[in-house]
């Protein structure tokens, strides 16, 4: 069975995900670079469910930093970096895209994920 | 229209145990649905990956039927709750997107050997399916009813002997739609 994982993973702000009308949306473009996305709280959560949220965002984020996948952020949420800094992860770079095409080039100049060389993993 | 709660690998295929990512990162035919019904999507976290990690072999339900991993799921289901609360205290319709099949993520169908344990070997197939919920589901379905919250719930298919894409999206509609009579 193949795996077709990219090594590559988002973490986006809500309204890139849930854009409003108009709005960009940032998961289409992510799904067709072949990003993972992981979610950050909608804004409108009161500060307590955010926290919970963003903990728990930020444990999983240091799993697959400790395997060598490769972090971006889309988007900005507060609280993002304490939640990150609790288990000893930095901020990954970060883009605020103001168009589609914007955020294709961020993503393309992003740098190959450690894990995919320790993977092997064939190409094609 | 409403919020759909999805299960982490369905907008991130990374979380999936090694050899079952379908696709890159996001599996769209079920985001696709639910963006084309209007519905908005929120992403719960994997009760696997920060418990098991990345190297976790795959597992039937009574492998994580554990105290300590009932302990993990409970406290994530706390976290999601409360955030479906939220949405439903706004009069939103909740629908659970899981995974069918799966130990913790399944919704109507989770996996089931009472007998695995030891050396990871075992036939390929699909035996192990049965009925019922992941352990991670039963706890948020339990702390729900705690809080009188209703919901219904959709399952990805891809680990069914019986999956197919289009039935996998006409379930899912069939679901979303419920509620809108």
């Amino acid at each position: 069975m193949g795996d077709e994982r990219s090594f590559r993973v988002a973490l986006v702000a809500d309204r890139y995900v849930n854009p409003a009308p108009g709005g960009l949306d940032g998961l289409a473009v992510l799904a067709a670079a072949g990003w993972g996305v992981m979610q950050l709280p909608d804004d409108a959560y009161p500060a307590e469910v955010a926290r919970l949220l963003l903990a728990e965002v930020a444990e999983q984020v240091e799993e697959f930093s400790r395997h060598g996948y490769l972090f971006v952020l889309v988007g900005e949420r507060a609280g993002l970096g304490e939640a990150l800094a609790r288990v000893g992860a930095a901020v990954p770079p970060l883009v605020v895209p103001g168009s589609t095409g914007e955020l294709s080039e961020f993503l393309a100049a992003q740098p190959d994920p450690p894990a995919l060389a320790a993977a092997e993993k064939p190409t094609g | 229209m409403g919020v759909a709660f999805v299960a982490h690998c369905l907008l991130n295929q990374n979380s999936k145990v090694r050899d079952g990512a379908h696709c890159p990162g996001v599996y769209s035919p079920i985001v696709d649905v639910l963006r084309a019904k209007g519905w908005r999507v929120e992403q719960m976290p994997c009760p696997e990956l920060a418990f098991a990690g990345l190297n976790r072999f795959w597992a039937v339900r009574e492998q994580y039927d554990t105290a300590a991993f009932r302990r993990h799921c409970r406290r994530l289901a706390a976290a999601v709750a409360s955030a479906i609360a939220a949405r439903a205290e706004q009069g939103e319709d909740i629908v659970l997107v899981g995974v069918e099949g799966s130990p913790s993520m399944g919704v109507t169908i989770t996996s089931s050997d009472p007998d695995r344990g030891g050396r990871p070997a075992w036939p390929e197939g699909t035996s192990e399916h049965t009925g019922g919920e992941g352990v991670f589901v039963e706890e948020l379905h339990a702390e729900l009813g705690r809080r009188g919250i209703t919901f219904r719930v959709a399952g990805e298919t891809h680990a069914l002997a019986t999956h197919d894409v289009a039935t996998e999206r006409a379930r899912l509609e069939s679901v979303l739609d419920d509620g809108d009579g």
